[in-house]
């Protein structure tokens, strides 16, 4: 005979209705927190993937604020190339001006007056400052990237080269230039000529107009390395957009792929939801009507 | 004639009393728990004739022979058995889930995280003291989450131990309940409501017993029972042996019982030492992933030179997790510029190596593996759980529905039991009217 105890009955009563409000709990927990994961344990791999794409998240937040201070210094840099673009055009003018014979020795030493004036301008736009405040034509170097020596002669006092700043996935890019990379030119720089044709100007040289035609020949090399080097900061420039783009895109996909793996699927969720609470409820009711079901109801 | 209506009727009325009474008790105990449904056994009572008097009729109604109690010595057995597998493996699940805890919300992988996204941070600008300061406090929140997670480690190690200790005490304390109850059966006659009663509570120790440790059991023909761990006894007759647990410098703990090693492989004493084995091999495993990292880092520091232009001081101190430190005073102190460099250079090189160095070391990738590790473990012994889990209440249904309280059954033998005892009344009533009958004549 196969007897079940009313203690078996009640038992196993127990034991269905606990398995299944602890499913319907963690059906509620994963909607409630939009989480499928509520611990490691839950799925080993997913949270392992979770871990490192958050972590990829974290490192492309700061890739993306390192991409900004590069792109601003390299705004700066390439304004203040422009800058100095300027300045040697306006010199070109002025040595074109004093090249001509007909000039008096005084309208030259006007002129030598005006190209002395642009060659401290030079020297203060050498020493511009970046976004963080230090040198930015310095290289590594926190201070000046110039200093006048005693001759008044500009000297460079910065290091070799300026330094990469990562931006991602290993890739970086030079935060700016140099002074001399975009000052010196052959075997002279920028602040020499400038500073030596107003000296000549001003009557250092025996021939003036002819030092003055002799310096056109220089300066027009001068412009041309920095408009080089124009080129070399817009190449940068449009390389930190691309790898913005991509780290965007890159972003966009760790996104998907985390919703994917750790996000709760809430159609599907909630229409297990529904067929647990279901189930829970008919299962209760059967429940309430075979206990109510005693021999002794009919003992009279 | 041998036979006697009225003390046939009698001994029917007596033992449809009997018969009632334990119906009664079987279902004022419906609901106790290892109850064990007693039922009445009778035996009819005839003689057979005596000399000269073959064939004769010889009736004497029926005796109540003792009462026998519905308990499948298998079923019972497999109780033990499979809720001592459930036992261990859910006293093991719960120690991983706590070492997983103890792990996962120190925060490790986002404090290791954030460390190295301070230092790239600083790349943007080696030579701002609230970038290196940044740096150096996250370096910080680092440490002390690695002695957080050795901590947590270190409460999950006592609170097992704790436990273990506990449950030692209680096995022992449940042999000796047991040796006392051995020695009552054994002066107790069979089949009386004391014996009954007796054989419940032998069983309900075992049970418990074997919660806390795997045990095997011989019955002897008094119904005593021996119960031996391992090799050794545990229980024998009315005398019981202590069971003795030691613990190691590492936090493990083993048994000893009769003066010999046991070990366990079932219960919760058995799911504690393998709980304590785990804490061990995760406290060494944390311990090697924070000497990597203070290796990694205090090399590259020793490569560079700091703010000052001195040569880079170390940046942790300590070699486990639970004594690693900071000891750079400053965010100064950190070794961004390369070897030669002057004082204040912006030059990141050694920033780069410190970083290369902290991705070669891993260290990242170790957490994260051990994680996993702890993670896929408690998954597998989730599984295992549930599954043992499922089993063990299995048994105890199986159990349940053959030996407890069916209220049904009852109703009909209150019912059964009653027209009987009533059959009886007038049994009584037929052999009073015969008597009046013979004593009318005249």
């Amino acid at each position: 005979m196969t007897s079940v105890s009313t203690s078996a009955f009640y038992e196993r009563f127990n034991l269905d209705q606990t398995a299944l409000r602890s499913r319907a709990e963690a059906l509620q927990a994963a909607i409630g927190s939009g989480n499928r994961l509520g611990r490691s344990s839950d799925d080993p791999v997913a949270s392992s993937r979770l871990r490192s794409l958050g972590r990829a998240d974290a490192f492309a937040a700061v890739d993306q604020t390192l991409s900004a201070r590069a792109s601003s210094d390299l705004m700066l840099t390439d304004s203040a190339l422009q800058s100095f673009a300027d300045s040697v055009i306006r010199v070109q003018e002025l040595a074109t001006q004093a090249a001509n014979g007909v000039l008096t020795p005084a309208q030259r030493a006007g002129i030598a007056t005006e190209i002395e004036q642009i060659s401290g301008e030079l020297v203060r736009l050498a020493n511009t400052r970046d976004s963080a405040g230090h040198a930015l034509f310095g290289g590594d170097t926190p201070g000046d990237a110039y200093v006048l020596d005693a001759g008044g002669n500009a000297v460079y006092i910065g290091t070799a080269s300026a330094s990469d700043l990562p931006l991602g996935d290993g890739q970086s890019v030079t935060r700016g230039l140099t002074g001399p990379e975009f000052l010196n030119f052959g075997a002279t720089n920028l602040f020499a000529l400038v500073k030596g044709l107003a000296a000549e100007l001003a009557g250092a040289a025996a021939d003036p107009a002819q030092a003055a035609r002799d310096a056109l020949g220089a300066l027009d090399t001068g412009l041309e390395t920095i408009t080089t080097q124009q080129t070399v900061i817009g190449t940068r420039l449009n390389w930190i957009d691309l790898t913005t783009e991509r780290r965007t895109q890159m972003g966009e996909l760790r996104a998907d792929e985390q919703a994917d793996v750790g996000g709760t699927d809430l159609a599907e969720a909630v229409s297990k939801l529904q067929q647990t609470m279901t189930v829970l409820e008919a299962s209760q009711a059967s429940f309430a009507r075979l206990s109510s079901l005693s021999l002794f109801d009919f003992l009279r | 004639m041998a036979s006697d209506l009225l003390t046939i009727a009698t001994s029917g009325v007596r033992a449809a009393r009997v018969a009632l009474d334990v119906t009664a008790h079987n279902i004022a105990n419906a609901g106790t728990s290892g109850y064990v449904r007693r039922s009445v056994q009778l035996s009819e009572l005839a003689s057979a004739g005596s000399f000269g008097r073959i064939g004769d009729l010889s009736f004497s109604g029926v005796r109540v022979v003792g009462m026998a109690r519905n308990a499948d010595a298998f079923r019972q057995s497999e109780v033990r058995r499979t809720s001592a597998d459930a036992a261990r493996a859910g006293t093991e699940l719960t120690a991983y889930q706590n070492v997983e805890a103890a792990l996962e919300q120190s925060g490790l992988f986002p404090a290791m995280t954030g460390f190295e996204e301070s230092l790239q941070r600083l790349a943007a600008d080696p030579v701002d003291p609230s970038l290196r300061t940044a740096a150096l406090e996250q370096a910080r929140t680092l440490t002390r989450t690695f002695n957080l997670a050795d901590q947590g480690l270190s409460t999950v190690r006592d609170g097992l131990q704790f436990a273990a200790t506990d449950g030692t005490e209680q096995v022992n304390r449940l042999a000796g309940e047991l040796a006392r109850t051995n020695l009552q059966l054994a002066r107790s006659a069979p089949g009386t409501a004391d014996h009954v009663l007796l054989l419940d509570q032998r069983d309900g120790l075992l049970g418990q017993i074997s919660g806390y440790a795997d045990i095997k059991t011989t019955f002897a023909a008094d119904e005593t029972v021996s119960v031996r761990i391992g090799g050794a006894a545990l229980v024998a007759g009315g005398a019981a042996d202590p069971l003795a647990m030691a613990t190691a410098a590492d936090g493990t703990i083993t048994f000893t019982l009769g003066g010999g090693p046991v070990a366990l492989s079932a219960g919760t004493l058995a799911g504690q030492a393998q709980g304590l084995v785990l804490v061990r091999e995760n406290q060494a495993m944390l311990d090697g992933i924070a000497a990597s990292l203070v290796s990694a880092a205090n090399s590259a520091q020793a490569g560079g030179v700091a703010l000052d232009g001195a040569p880079g001081q170390p940046l942790f101190a300590g070699s486990t997790a639970a004594d690693i430190a900071v000891v750079l005073t400053s965010g100064a102190g950190l070794a961004t510029a390369p070897s030669g460099a002057p004082a204040g250079s912006r030059d990141p090189a050694n920033l780069a190596v410190l970083r290369d160095a902290l991705v070669a070391a891993n260290v990242s990738g170790q957490i994260d593996g051990l994680l996993f590790q702890v993670a896929s473990a408690t998954q597998g012994r989730r599984t295992t759980s549930e599954a043992l889990e499922a089993i063990a209440g299995a048994a105890r249904l199986a159990l349940d529905a053959q030996a407890g309280v069916n209220l049904d059954e009852e109703a009909v033998n209150l019912v059964r039991f009653q027209q009987a005892f009533q059959a009886s009344g007038k049994a009584i009533q037929v052999a009073a009217d015969l008597f009046d009958t013979l004593l009318a004549i005249r």
